[in-house]
């Protein structure tokens, strides 16, 4: 199953939307991002199971902690951006 | 040995703080930096204490919890994210030196609504004055002189009314007496972690509800390629490396606070300074600086004696096991105000810890103290 990051504002709301998340039953682990493109870099995001994504997306939107970006994850450990 | 000097530091404090210190300075790295288990274990301490100061204070966003290392920190964030060069600010005749001195640095011109102490109507009327004149506001909560209780809520809706944005010192209530954030309606509360918060020294804490100003530049573990000052809260205001331990004991302070109906701590630190107020009144030689309203005193006493300086007494006071505190305070302004600038004052600071026996000794040594004398 695929890995997806919620790329967050910062690493407060990272561990807000998380905390959120996981009170909602969705497993959302706090983690720096990769060092992409269009990041400022040393940035922090969501890593979520794909099962997650559509139901993580909705609830963060809903609470104001809509992701900047999202990326999947991919096999060899390189992301993509992806625009839902 | 009776501490009686918790205006200035907690020095008693929950074990659980300790503990947490201990746990946090074996286990936990710096938030922001790694994402490696101890520099989330690390992030996880400083969010949860975050949101734990948010829910005590309500502060609807806990990114507008801003981490300093001490109070006179937190304050110079909000007067220099406000005020300017030439703005005139209006202040109470009872500010620390962490308010007047950052002031008179920028070269605000300070306007000081002044009114005797423990007359809550009379400061009102005083700011009702000068505020229209004003584009700034500074209030103690409580004096750390006088443990004066000056009406905030008051002060706001009048700073509301003239649009003027209110800065509160909650130095000498947070922890103590509490008060709603979002209801009071003002641009900042500054205040340390150390005091009635019972956290470590090195802690300090900034509700914002303004626009802010940078006081420290530098990293802040993210958005790294921006070469200024992140806008958003808390990263802003947070450069450098968090005082994690200090955080760690800090959350655990407040877990104690919070784990008591919320008028508790102040009903029995009143309780002690009443009783207190009530021997040392039988001493002639003592003047004391009180209410006969309770509600406008905390636990904060101070005292001057016919027979000494208050240097000598707090000496002797120390010397026989009684911690107090003599002079200014870092409240020259207080002093005026009070008519005691050339004295200076004992100042007698209870905290949650302190209990009736030992108020019962401080009175008979001091009787003791000054019948020797």
């Amino acid at each position: 199953m695929l890995q997806y990051l919620l790329i967050c504002k910062s690493l407060t709301y990272a561990q807000r939307a998380s905390r959120m998340l996981e009170r909602r039953g969705i497993t959302a682990t706090v983690t720096k991002a990769p060092n992409l493109t269009g990041v400022n870099g040393c940035g922090y995001c969501i890593k979520l199971s794909e099962k997650n994504l559509t139901k993580a997306i909705k609830a963060l939107n809903e609470s104001k902690l809509g992701p900047t970006k999202i990326f999947v994850l991919q096999g060899n450990g390189t992301a993509n951006e992806v625009f839902l | 040995m009776i501490y009686l000097d918790s205006a200035a530091t907690s020095l008693q404090k929950p074990q659980s703080v300790k503990w947490a210190v201990s746990k946090a300075i074996n286990t936990m790295a710096s938030p922001g930096r790694g994402s490696h288990h101890p520099a989330m274990l690390a992030a996880d301490c400083v969010y949860d204490c975050r949101e734990r100061l948010a829910e005590y204070f309500n502060v609807s966003n806990s990114e507008n919890v801003i981490f300093t290392f001490n109070a006179t920190h937190a304050l110079n964030i909000a007067i220099k994210s406000i005020v300017k060069e030439g703005d005139n600010v209006a202040i109470t005749g009872y500010e620390h030196n962490a308010v007047v001195r950052p002031l008179n640095y920028i070269g605000a011109n300070v306007y000081i609504a002044s009114s005797p102490l423990f007359r809550p109507e009379a400061i009102i009327e005083s700011f009702r004055e000068i505020l229209p004149y004003c584009s700034c506001a500074i209030c103690t909560h409580v004096s750390n002189v006088f443990g004066y209780i000056l009406p905030i809520y008051e002060i706001s809706k009048l700073c509301e009314q003239f649009g003027v944005p209110l800065i509160i010192d909650a130095s000498q209530s947070a922890g103590i007496i509490p008060f709603d954030f979002d209801a009071l309606n003002v641009a900042f509360a500054a205040m340390p972690g150390h005091k009635g918060l019972l956290g470590p020294q090195g802690t300090g804490v900034l509700l914002c509800n303004h626009e802010t100003t940078p006081l420290i530049c530098g990293g802040t573990g993210g958005d790294s390629m921006l070469e200024f000052m992140p806008e958003y809260l808390p990263d802003r205001l947070e450069a450098g490396t968090h005082n994690v331990t200090g955080v760690a004991g800090l959350n655990e302070g407040l877990k104690f606070i919070m784990s008591k109906p919320k008028t508790t701590i102040l009903n029995h630190e009143s309780w002690l300074s009443s009783n207190f107020i009530a021997g040392a009144s039988t001493i002639p030689q003592l003047k004391l600086f009180t209410s006969d309203n309770t509600e406008c005193q905390s636990g904060v006493v101070s005292v001057i004696c016919e027979k000494m300086s208050c240097e000598e007494l707090s000496y002797r006071l120390g010397r026989a096991g009684i911690c107090t505190r003599a002079g200014l305070h870092c409240a020259p302004l207080a002093h005026k105000t009070a008519g005691t600038i050339d004295t200076g004052t004992v100042r007698f600071s209870f905290s949650p810890f302190n209990n009736i026996t030992e108020v019962d000794m401080a009175i008979r040594i001091l009787k003791k103290i000054i019948d020797e004398a």
